[in-house]
């Protein structure tokens, strides 16, 4: 288990986007359910919340056991590229 | 009024931060007069041309932007299953898209016939041809003729296929609103690469879970030309719990693999020369780009799909026609809308990039796939995609799935997610 775990830990680090001109892209592909112009009820819209909440929210996907889309999406993203995405929607 | 600012800035940020587009707009404008703005052709105004659409709009003072789609309704095919099983309307998913969105584009509503990649022109069946500089192909899929002997894709009456937006969904469920007590449907499931891995399955979920709510006993065997397919534990369970006998999967190795039709006697018989005979057969057909692909030789010989470069979509060997969407050979991305989405915005924004003359971006890409199994459950598939090293293919960082459970809360509130995903998408490309 803890060798499968490892494995996963290399896997998600070697994958984590961190480029910076990448973050760009990252935000436009969000913005396929997250879109700052439309807020259905469906899916939280994220725009109107403070920063912090917003980093401290993708982060705790991180910390989430279960399995839901939020967290799957999150995995690759490493905490340096939650907080360029933050920094590019909010400031 | 905090939400304000924040969609100001983010607006902001888009704009100049993906694109330089502002500071470049003014350099590209002082060597343009309208004379020799560009010609930008967009062939296909489904998912991924309406995608390119809303992008290329923002610079529609510099550019001569042309639509063209043989179809002015654009009917989608996410939800279209929601649809055959009675859960939304047909208008739901029927789409114009808004022209006072778009006041600086021509819109031509006409088949394309020929593209003259030479001579950079389209031509139409009357003769009519429309330049361009650069052109956009999204034409959506074109079906693999001859598979199935006996069957023929232009076949709507005895084996509707439902799998493009052309018109045969109302058909297909009338057909299926005839069915009585103890009837045999058939889905015969298409091998890879095709539209939308997963929909077949859905498809079977939804017209079981349409018969459950009449109260009439349909079965519902896939006839499948796969081993396996994707998120089948997750279906399998689904089927468990709420379809169990209703339906039933056979692989490819099982007999799935059907071969023959017979339309007088509504039969089918698979490679292992098994028949079997229903009271409606829904034949997904095999797939390939879609037929002006062909028409106009911009693939080569054996291809079956669309090759092209993954930094700009720039279709390999013709300079300035790119392909997007599900006729291009992705690698790992599925052909689903979510990708075609996601597809278009890299080409658009590195389309602008050489337009202005500005470095291409490093694309991102993203795709999540949802699937229903009833009206308010449903599970994904997601993953991540960027290139290889090298940088000739889009490589997945690592798919994943819903996980899978029965009635849990996250199956429901996946249903919702993808409810809101497609409000999002639809609102976003085409309203
Ligand atoms: C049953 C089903 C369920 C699906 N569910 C989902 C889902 O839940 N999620 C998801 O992400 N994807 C889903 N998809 C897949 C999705 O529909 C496609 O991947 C997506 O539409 C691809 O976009 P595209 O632009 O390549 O093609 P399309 O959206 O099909 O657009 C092609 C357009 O080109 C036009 N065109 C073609 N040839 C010509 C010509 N010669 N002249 C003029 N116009 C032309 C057509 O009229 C059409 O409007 C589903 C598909 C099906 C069939």
């Amino acid at each position: 288990m803890k060798k499968i775990s490892f494995a996963l830990f290399i896997f998600i680090c070697s994958n984590c986007f961190s480029d910076e001109n990448k973050i760009n892209i990252i935000v436009e592909n969000c913005r396929a359910c997250h879109n700052v112009n439309i807020n259905v009820k469906e899916i939280p819209y994220i725009y109107d919340l403070p920063k912090i909440k917003f980093i401290e929210l993708m982060l705790s996907y991180k910390k989430q056991k279960d399995n839901n889309v939020m967290t799957r999406i999150n995995r690759v993203l490493s905490e340096d590229d939650i907080r360029k995405i933050a920094d590019l929607m909010y400031d | 009024m905090i939400k304000d600012i924040h969609k100001r800035k983010f607006i902001f940020n888009l704009l100049t931060g993906i694109t330089y587009i502002s500071l470049s707009k003014l350099l590209f404008l002082k060597k343009v007069n309208a004379k020799n703005k560009p010609n930008v052709v967009i062939l296909g105004s489904g998912i991924g041309g309406a995608s390119c659409l809303k992008y290329l709009n923002k610079i529609s003072d510099l550019i001569n932007l042309i639509v063209i789609d043989k179809n002015k309704k654009i009917r989608t095919g996410p939800f279209s299953n929601l649809v055959i099983g009675d859960i939304m309307e047909e208008a739901d998913i029927t789409f114009f898209l808004n022209k006072k969105k778009y006041n600086n584009v021509k819109f031509i509503f006409d088949e394309a016939k020929y593209i003259d990649s030479n001579k950079k022109f389209i031509e139409f069946s009357d003769g009519n041809k429309i330049n361009f500089d650069y052109l956009i192909i999204s034409p959506g899929i074109g079906y693999k003729e001859n598979i199935i002997d006996g069957y023929r894709i232009n076949d709507k009456v005895s084996v509707p296929h439902c799998w493009d937006g052309d018109g045969d969904l109302n058909y297909f469920k009338k057909r299926l609103g005839v069915l009585e007590n103890n009837s045999l449907i058939i889905i015969s499931s298409p091998d890879y690469p095709y539209r939308c891995p997963p929909a077949p399955y859905e498809r079977a979920s939804l017209i079981s879970n349409y018969f459950k709510k009449k109260k009439i006993n349909v079965k519902v065997l896939i006839l499948d030309s796969k081993d396996s397919f994707t998120k089948q534990q997750n279906f399998f369970k689904e089927w468990s719990f709420y379809y169990k006998n209703t339906i039933e999967w056979v692989s490819r190795k099982n007999g799935g693999k059907v071969v023959f039709f017979d339309r007088k006697s509504n039969l089918v018989k698979n490679d292992q020369g098994e028949s079997f005979k229903a009271d409606f057969i829904n034949i997904i057909p095999d797939q390939k780009a879609a037929p002006i692909i062909f028409n106009s030789n911009l693939v080569s010989n054996n291809d079956d799909w669309c090759q092209i470069n993954p930094i700009t979509f720039q279709l390999i060997n013709f300079k300035d026609i790119y392909v997007v969407g599900d006729s291009i050979n992705a690698w790992d991305m599925p052909k689903s809308a979510f990708s075609a989405n996601s597809q278009a915005k890299v080409l658009s924004l590195n389309l602008i990039n050489r337009i202005l003359e500005k470095d291409y971006i490093d694309p991102v890409f993203l795709n999540t796939c949802y699937s229903f199994s009833k009206d308010d459950r449903a599970f994904s598939i997601s993953a991540w995609y960027r290139l290889n090293s090298s940088e000739d293919r889009i490589v997945s960082l690592g798919s994943s799935e819903s996980q899978v459970r029965l009635n849990s809360t996250e199956t429901i509130k996946e249903a919702k997610h993808a409810y809101g995903w497609y409000k999002t998408l639809v609102n976003d490309i085409f309203l």
